[in-house]
């Protein structure tokens, strides 16, 4: 099959090193600490952060830093067929993903004895769902003012048809080609997270991802609009100066 | 004006600011970790060391939490022989987000005559007092004391369930029944 046609377009009208459209808003959830809705094309996310708060199971204290839960569960309705039950595996591993990518970049000594929870919850997938994750659980913690490193931001790419390609769907996605999801810290130029699917030489590996990184610090300008955006918006209706 | 920044944004060096609130350090630059506006906070005189601070100022109040010799407002949960239970709602004027564990415990019910204080006759579950916090105590609850005139109930509701009038620093009278009760009265001015 044709994912990418010899002018150059894949299957949805973008081209290789497109990005599919960006939304974000803050405080979706008004009950939550921290809240965003964020949204890659089709695919929409939303996370709510709690905390910090007071730790629920003392068992699993940490006394010298914060305690970082996350939880990533897929709406029934969110993709065509019927999801099935909340603890299947793909759940539980990139719950933990997650779990350790926002906890690499939040300043959990500052918080000890207590816990943080990040809810992630799909409403719609149409690939990149773990990416959309990390962006939201981003924008939820800094909406809830828990001190963090730097914005963490993610991104896939993949290769098809000799070509990378940048923030798959799900049709590009379930083509069989590589998939590499990339993590980052952007002002700190670090990895956070990078994994990949099926195999690629070398070289195009290291293309692949490139052209990922690049869409994490596109990702990050977009969040980091939208931070101050929404800070100043209640600066203005607070009535300050 | 202020500059408004980002997690990540870079503040300045180690060496010639400190770093404050809602910022931290990595390796010898100083990085922001809340989204606010940033501000250089100069030196206290008599610090050692004389290097500005560098702060972020976040849009989100976090927890406001009991301090020793503030004053806290807090209902009453539970009375036994030697001491009250009590749950923190309000630090001085302000909510706090989630209800904090006080106690009360009888010595430090009054001034006066500490021992021959009796739990039931100054406080009763649902009754509002103002206390003073004495201690952060132990990991279950804060120490509270209502040993002042203007520290004690403030509001109770009387066994007929009209709220009671106080009529002197040990007794509450109800409107709808007569009634009077015996409780640790606030003087409120």
């Amino acid at each position: 099959m044709e994912y990418v046609n010899p002018e150059g377009l894949r299957l949805d009208g973008r081209r290789f090193s497109e990005m599919r459209q960006i939304v974000a808003e803050i405080g979706v959830v008004s009950k939550a600490d921290g809240s965003a809705l964020f949204e890659m094309g089709n695919t929409k996310v939303i996370a709510a952060v709690y905390g910090p708060r007071e730790i629920q199971n003392k068992s699993q204290q940490k006394i010298d830093r914060a305690l970082v839960l996350c939880e990533y569960s897929m709406a029934h309705f969110s993709t065509g067929d019927r999801r099935r039950q909340k603890n299947d595996r793909r759940s539980t591993e990139l719950s933990l993903v997650i779990r350790q990518t926002m906890e690499a970049c939040i300043l959990t000594e500052l918080m000890p004895h207590s816990q943080i929870d990040i809810f992630l919850q799909v409403l719609q997938a149409d690939g990149g769902t773990r990416s959309a994750c990390i962006n939201a659980a981003t924008l939820a913690l800094a909406d809830a003012g828990i001190p963090m490193r730097d914005l963490a931001v993610s991104c896939s790419a993949g290769y098809l048809n000799s070509t990378p390609l940048l923030d798959l769907n799900y049709v590009e996605d379930s083509a069989g080609g590589a998939d590499v999801t990339v993590g980052i810290l952007p002002k700190l130029d670090k990895v956070t997270l990078l994994q990949m699917d099926a195999k690629l030489p070398m070289e195009t590996f290291e293309t692949v991802f490139a052209l990922a990184s690049e869409g994490c610090k596109a990702i990050a300008e977009r969040i980091r609009e939208v931070l101050l955006e929404n800070t100043k918006q209640l600066e203005y209706r607070r009535g300050a100066a | 004006m202020t500059k408004l920044v980002t997690p990540g944004d870079k503040l300045g060096s180690a060496t010639q600011f400190k770093a404050g609130k809602g910022a931290y350090v990595n390796d010898t630059t100083i990085y922001a970790s809340l989204t606010g506006y940033f501000q250089i906070v100069s030196p206290l005189p008599e610090s050692l060391d004389q290097r500005a601070i560098v702060e972020v100022t976040g849009h989100k109040a976090h927890g406001l939490i009991p301090e020793p010799g503030s004053v806290v407002t807090a209902r009453v949960t539970k009375v036994i022989a030697r001491m009250a239970s009590v749950n923190i709602l309000c630090v001085g004027p302000k909510a706090v987000r989630e209800k904090f564990a006080g106690i009360i415990r009888q010595q430090d019910v009054r001034a006066t005559e500490i021992d021959k204080v009796d739990m039931h006759q100054s406080f009763r579950p649902g009754d509002i007092v103002r206390a003073m916090v004495l201690s952060i105590g132990d990991a279950r609850a804060y120490y509270l004391s209502t040993a002042k005139n203007e520290l004690g109930v403030v509001s109770a509701e009387s066994a007929a369930g009209e709220t009671m009038v106080p009529i002197s620093w040990t007794e509450m009278q109800c409107p709808l029944s007569g009634q009077t009760e015996q409780r640790k009265v606030a003087k409120v001015v």
